[in-house]
């Protein structure tokens, strides 16, 4: 059985690099993950104490609280093969 | 019209005298130092005092230490941040180092802290923030033009938030450069230095400048900083300042024959420095002073560095007095100490403390060789300078005691810089005389009045010091070893003296 992801996207509004962070990671997840992740999108503007809980400073920020270890991605993951790196999800 | 600032008092005891004020309102000011010199200390207690006494609320940003390892460390000083908390008058930002993993792919801001600082501020409706330290944000980055970008966004929304935020960065060396990565390029209206650095006798010596405040003035020159059980203190060095009033009145020591060389006795508001070797009587003075101005019913302050107050009551009793008695009744404030309790601005501070807190028109300081020991010679200086202005501009007379080290002979008193700190000077001194140890007195100087020049005998007896009379037909006598001027003629002597000399030759 396939690990199930956990991830969160922090993003502040409506900003363009919140909206590039949110279509790379929808792009990348439909292509590598197909389905087998949970996905909250924060906007730390209108949530920031979840930010402080999470110790969130650069957004955009991808954490991925499972599986584990716990990560973290900073940038609007336009570097896909960083992104790949930071999930785990480069196969030799 | 040049425009001035408003600034708010810092909470830091001693700061606000140096910054003309306090910290500039609604401003960010940097606060840079090496490791160890304060940052953090200095932060907090800002915060802290900013909310207990000038009810401003705070927001601790940390970068560093956990805000559980700060609130820890604030307990020391009896600073209760968890009361605060709860009290939703200080909030943390935590942005202490995670331990998750952290890598970069792309594109960043620090969007979400500061959507985090705004909303700290507003949850504790805060005035002020500190920031401790942002040189650690940068280590958690890979390019550190983002950061600084980022952080001169973070100051400007302070600003325009009407925050009094201190910033602290951490100094790469105690020389060079202001900071490590530049903050000073986006936060240099107001920098503050600390400074932790060995004097030359290798003591660690902790100090604070203001390098500027854009707009405001400040004192320029560094001012020595201690931790204590309290938190941080500043110790503004002491301006020496003309006297603002001269006395006419006088005032006795205590010592009748004494007072009629000095023509009356001291004046009022003047410094006297009583200066003598091991054994002259300079405590002795020192209690004739004290009693005399208790027995006027004047509140006076004694230190004495060199006895016990077990060890000074039983010295006062051998001469008929109840030193006790005023000391328990409150009228004679003694504070016997080791010198090496305090620092020199420590016990310039206590002082202070105490003569405005009592009151005290009477001082008397016995002796100050005991602070020369231990203070380097430009500590000595100024501490002497600052007793001797505050003294001054409290309008009290005070007497100083000042040990020599020579025994007979000649001693220069102006070597220690005390002579042109003082108004008045007596010499206590031994001489030789007639195969005898007698005891020397004189009035070297007496500011704005005359005095008697004679050299005076004295003995201590069960009464106190007495003077007897003056020492007539000798001379040398201050070299400590006199001749007396009458030849007496002794054939006896002279034959020996003659055979003598032809034993070596010299005839």
């Amino acid at each position: 059985m396939a690990t199930k992801y956990v991830l969160k996207l922090y993003v502040t509004g409506q900003t363009s690099s919140s909206a590039r962070a949110l279509q790379n990671l929808e792009s990348l997840l439909k292509n590598e993950l197909k389905g087998m992740y949970e996905l909250k999108v924060i906007d730390v503007l209108k949530n920031p104490r979840l930010a402080e809980e999470d110790k969130i400073l650069a957004t955009p920020t991808l954490t991925k609280a499972l599986p584990l270890p716990i990560r973290r991605i900073i940038g609007d993951l336009s570097d896909k093969d960083k992104v790949l790196l930071g999930l785990d999800l480069t196969f030799e | 019209m040049a425009k001035t600032f408003k600034k708010v008092p810092s909470g830091v005891s001693g700061f606000d005298e140096i910054a003309h004020g306090g910290i500039p309102k609604g401003r960010v000011t940097l606060i840079s130092g090496a490791s160890g010199t304060g940052k953090t200390v200095f932060s907090a207690q800002f915060l802290y005092k900013g909310i207990t006494e000038y009810d401003e609320n705070g927001v601790f940003v940390t970068f560093e230490e956990s805000p559980a390892d700060i609130i820890k460390n604030m307990e020391g000083f009896g600073w209760d941040v968890n009361k605060l908390i709860k009290e939703q008058k200080w909030a943390f930002v935590d942005a202490s180092p995670d331990e998750s993993e952290s890598m970069e792919a792309g594109h960043y801001d620090l969007g979400a802290f500061l959507a985090r600082i705004e909303y700290a501020i507003t949850k504790v409706n805060a005035d002020r923030v500190a920031i401790d330290s942002v040189s650690a944000l940068f280590a958690q980055y890979q390019d550190p033009s983002i950061i600084r970008r980022e952080l001169y966004r973070v100051t400007a929304r302070l600003k325009k938030m009407k925050i009094t935020c201190i910033m602290s960065a951490e100094r790469p060396t105690e020389t060079g450069h202001i900071t490590r990565f530049g903050v000073e390029e986006f936060v240099s209206d107001n920098v503050i230095l600390l400074h932790n650095r060995l004097d030359h006798r290798g003591m660690r010596e902790r100090t604070v400048e203001i390098l500027k405040f854009r707009g405001s003035g400040h004192e320029s020159e560094e001012a020595p900083l201690i931790v204590d059980m309290s938190g941080l203190n500043i110790y503004p060095r002491p301006k020496p300042q003309l006297r603002g009033k001269g006395f006419s009145e006088k005032i006795s020591t205590g010592v009748a024959g004494l007072d009629e060389l000095l023509e009356g006795g001291v004046y009022k508001n003047s410094s006297t420095l009583v200066t003598g070797s091991s054994g002259t009587g300079k405590t002795v003075t020192t209690l004739h002073f004290i009693m005399e101005a208790a027995k006027r019913g004047e509140k006076t302050l004694f230190i004495e560095f060199e006895e016990s107050p077990d060890q000074l009551f039983r010295n006062a009793y051998s001469f008929g007095w109840d030193l006790e008695k005023y000391v328990k009744n409150g009228s004679v404030n003694l504070v016997c100490h080791y010198p090496e309790d305090f620092k020199a601005e420590q016990y310039l501070r206590v002082i202070q403390h105490l003569v405005t807190e009592n009151n005290i028109k009477i001082a008397a300081l016995d002796s100050l060789s005991a602070l020369q020991r231990i203070y380097t010679e430009e500590k000595f200086r100024e501490f002497v300078i600052g007793l001797n202005a505050f003294l001054k501009m409290q309008d009290c007379t005070m007497l100083l005691t000042n040990t020599t080290s020579q025994l007979l002979g000649v001693t220069k008193i102006t070597e220690t810089n005390l002579s042109t700190a003082t108004d008045n000077i007596i010499i206590l001194k031994y001489v030789e005389l007639g195969g005898k140890m007698r005891r020397l007195l004189s009035v070297l100087k007496q500011r704005g009045s005359r005095h008697k020049k004679e050299l005076m005998e004295y003995e201590i007896s069960t009464y106190g010091m007495k003077i007897l009379g003056a020492f007539e037909g000798v001379e040398n006598l201050m070299s400590g070893s006199a001749r007396t001027l009458q030849i007496r003629f002794d054939e006896k002597e002279a034959e020996q003296e003659f055979r003598e000399e032809i034993k070596e030759g010299r005839i």
